[in-house]
C-alpha cells in the first residue's frame, strides 16, 4: 500500500527528521519515491523508481534531499508496486499548472476506472497511472468549476470537484493537492494523521497516511466514517484553516 | 469612515502603483494612515497620525514604504477618526500575539457598545478606541476557542467565524475587518462592502481587497457584502484565493 506525507509550515523549513521517519516507516513500499516542493515561485519535484528504503538505511538521495529541500510545503510519497509502472516518471508527486500556480498531487487511491478518462485539457500528464488522471479530472473539474463561478472559495471548488469525481468514478481516494500557500487534503479511504509541533523557528503542521505515528507525540487522527462521503481540510501555515464532510 | 486595502500573494509583493492610489481614493480620511507587513514569520507596523494624502500629494513617507515594503500580505488603513483620540497609537493596524503567530489588525466601521470590554488579558498598551477592543475581544475568543478542550480538530475558520458572531451579538456595530497572520487573512464585512480584484492588468498581482466603493481600478472588481437577511461576510483568503467564505 502506497503511503504520503505532507508538511505544511509558515516559514521554510527543512524536514530532515520526518521524511527519513516516513521513509522507515513506509519501507514496505518498494517502488520508488517522490518529493515535491516550493521554491521561489516554482514547484519542484524529485522522484526515483528505486526503493526509498534498503538494506536498514533510507536510500541515500532521499536522505540527502530531505536535509536540503526547505519550503513552505512539502509532499511526498512512497510508491507500492500496485501503484503503476517502474519508471520514475510513474511515481507521484505530479505537477500542474493551472489557477495562476502549479500545483503538486500525491495520491493513494483504489480506482482502476479513472485509468480509461481522457482530458481534454492542457498540459497532459505523459504519465500512464491512475494518480496521474485523477490529477486531471481534478483540474479540469476545477477549472469548469472556476469558469462558471471565477470568485467561488478554492474550497467549495474542490469539494464540487471532488463530489463529481466520486459521481463518475466511485472509489476510494486519498490524496493532497498543494499550491506554494495552501494544502488540501481528501480522504474516504485511508486514516490520515496529523501533529501540529512547536519548532524553534515556529510551528510546523505534519500529516500522513502512515499507520504508525513518526514521532511519540500524540497525533490527531482522521478517520472517513463509513457513512460520510470523505473528509476535506485545507491547510495553510501550521494551521488547519477549515475540515468537513464533502 | 476609514478605509481598508489589502494586498495578498503567494510570494513577496510590493505595492508601489496600489498603496499610493489606495490614499489617493481615500483621501478624506484625515487622521493618520498604517502599513503593515510581515518579514519571515514576524508582523511589522509603520504608522503616523498624519494625513496620507495631503494638498494633491501622497505622504513622503507613505510614498516610499509603498515601494519598499515587501511581503506576502500587506494591509493599509487610513484612518477617519470615530472613537480614541488622533495620534499615531490608535493608528491602524494594531499587533497582537496570540495562538502561536503574530497578527495584524485593521477596522473599518462605528462600534461605540464594544468600547466598554475588558479584556482578561494584555490590552493594546494607550490604545482606547473601539478597534482597539474588537481586536483585543477577537483575539480572547479565538485564543479560548483554540484552547478549549474537547476539539477533535480545532480550524482557524471556525475560531475566528464564532468570535465575530459572539462579537456582533454582544457588542453589535459596524465591522468591516481584515485580520491577517502572514499566511492566512480574514476579512469580514456587516457593512459597506469589499471590493476584491485578481489578476490585474493595471496594478500589481496577487488578490487586492479594500473598502472603497469602486475599487482602486477601472477593471472588474468583484462587489462582495453581506446578503440582507444575515448578520455578516467571512471570507479566508490565503495567497491569490479566496478558500472559503460563510454567511454568519
Amino acid at each position: 500500500m502506497c503511503d504520503i506525507f505532507a508538511l505544511s509550515a509558515g516559514y521554510n523549513y527543512t524536514a530532515q527528521h520526518y521524511l527519513p521517519v516516513f521513509a522507515e516507516k513506509a519501507r514496505e513500499n518498494m517502488s520508488g519515491w517522490g518529493i515535491g516542493f516550493f521554491r521561489d515561485g516554482q514547484t519542484l519535484v524529485e522522484k526515483s523508481s528505486e526503493q526509498v528504503f534498503i538494506g536498514d538505511q533510507v536510500h541515500e538521495s532521499f536522505q540527502r534531499l530531505a536535509r536540503v529541500i526547505d519550503s513552505r510545503i512539502i509532499v511526498s510519497h512512497i510508491s507500492c508496486p500496485r501503484s503503476g509502472g517502474r519508471h520514475s516518471a510513474h511515481n507521484n508527486p505530479f505537477a500542474l499548472s493551472f489557477l495562476d500556480h502549479i500545483w503538486l498531487f500525491v495520491n493513494v487511491s483504489k480506482r482502476k476506472e479513472i485509468g480509461e478518462y481522457q482530458t481534454a485539457n492542457e498540459p497532459r500528464l505523459e504519465s500512464d497511472v491512475y494518480a496521474a488522471r485523477i490529477f486531471e479530472y481534478l483540474r479540469d473539474q476545477i477549472l469548469d468549476q472556476v469558469e462558471k463561478y471565477p470568485y467561488a472559495s478554492l474550497y467549495g471548488t474542490l469539494r464540487e470537484s471532488i463530489r463529481h469525481l466520486l459521481s463518475d468514478y466511485p472509489g476510494l481516494y486519498t490524496f493532497f493537492l498543494a499550491n506554494e500557500s495552501v494544502l488540501f487534503g481528501f480522504s474516504n479511504y485511508r486514516r490520515l494523521q496529523l501533529l501540529k509541533k512547536t519548532e524553534s523557528l515556529g510551528d510546523i503542521l505534519l500529516i500522513t497516511s502512515v499507520r504508525e505515528r513518526l514521532s511519540p507525540e500524540e497525533w490527531l487522527t482522521i478517520n472517513p466514517d463509513v457513512n460520510s462521503p470523505g473528509k476535506l481540510l485545507a491547510v495553510a501555515g501550521p494551521d488547519v484553516l477549515h475540515y468537513g464532510d464533502i | 469612515m476609514c478605509d481598508l486595502f489589502v494586498l495578498s500573494a503567494g510570494k513577496n509583493y510590493s505595492a508601489p502603483k496600489s498603496l499610493p492610489l489606495f490614499a489617493r481614493q481615500a483621501s478624506k480620511n484625515l487622521d493618520g494612515w498604517g502599513i503593515g507587513y510581515f518579514k519571515k514569520y514576524n508582523a511589522y507596523v509603520e504608522k503616523s497620525a498624519e494625513q496620507a494624502y495631503v494638498a494633491d500629494r501622497i505622504h513622503d513617507a507613505f510614498q516610499r514604504l509603498a515601494r519598499v515594503v515587501n511581503s506576502r500580505v500587506i494591509l493599509c488603513h487610513v484612518r477617519l477618526q470615530t472613537s480614541g483620540p488622533v495620534d499615531e497609537c490608535h493608528a491602524h493596524p494594531f499587533s497582537l500575539e496570540f495562538a502561536g503567530h503574530n497578527w495584524l489588525f485593521a477596522h473599518n466601521g462605528r462600534a461605540p457598545a464594544v468600547e466598554a470590554y475588558r479584556t482578561s488579558g494584555s490590552p493594546i498598551e494607550g490604545a482606547q478606541s473601539d478597534s482597539a477592543r474588537t481586536f483585543e475581544f477577537l483575539r480572547d475568543r479565538i485564543s479560548s476557542y483554540l484552547h478549549s478542550p474537547p476539539r477533535i480538530l480545532p480550524t482557524l475558520f471556525e475560531a475566528i467565524r464564532q468570535s465575530t458572531a459572539q462579537l456582533i451579538e454582544e457588542y453589535p456595530g459596524d465591522y468591516n475587518y481584515l485580520l491577517t497572520n502572514g499566511w492566512v487573512l480574514f476579512a469580514f464585512t456587516n457593512h459597506r462592502q469589499f471590493l476584491i480584484l485578481k489578476r490585474s492588468k493595471k496594478l500589481e498581482g496577487g488578490l487586492m481587497l479594500t473598502t472603497l466603493a469602486r475599487g482602486l481600478s477601472d477593471e472588474r472588481w468583484l462587489r462582495l457584502a453581506k446578503s440582507t437577511n444575515k448578520r455578516g461576510l467571512l471570507l479566508m483568503i490565503s495567497g491569490t484565493d479566496v478558500i472559503f467564505r460563510q454567511a454568519l
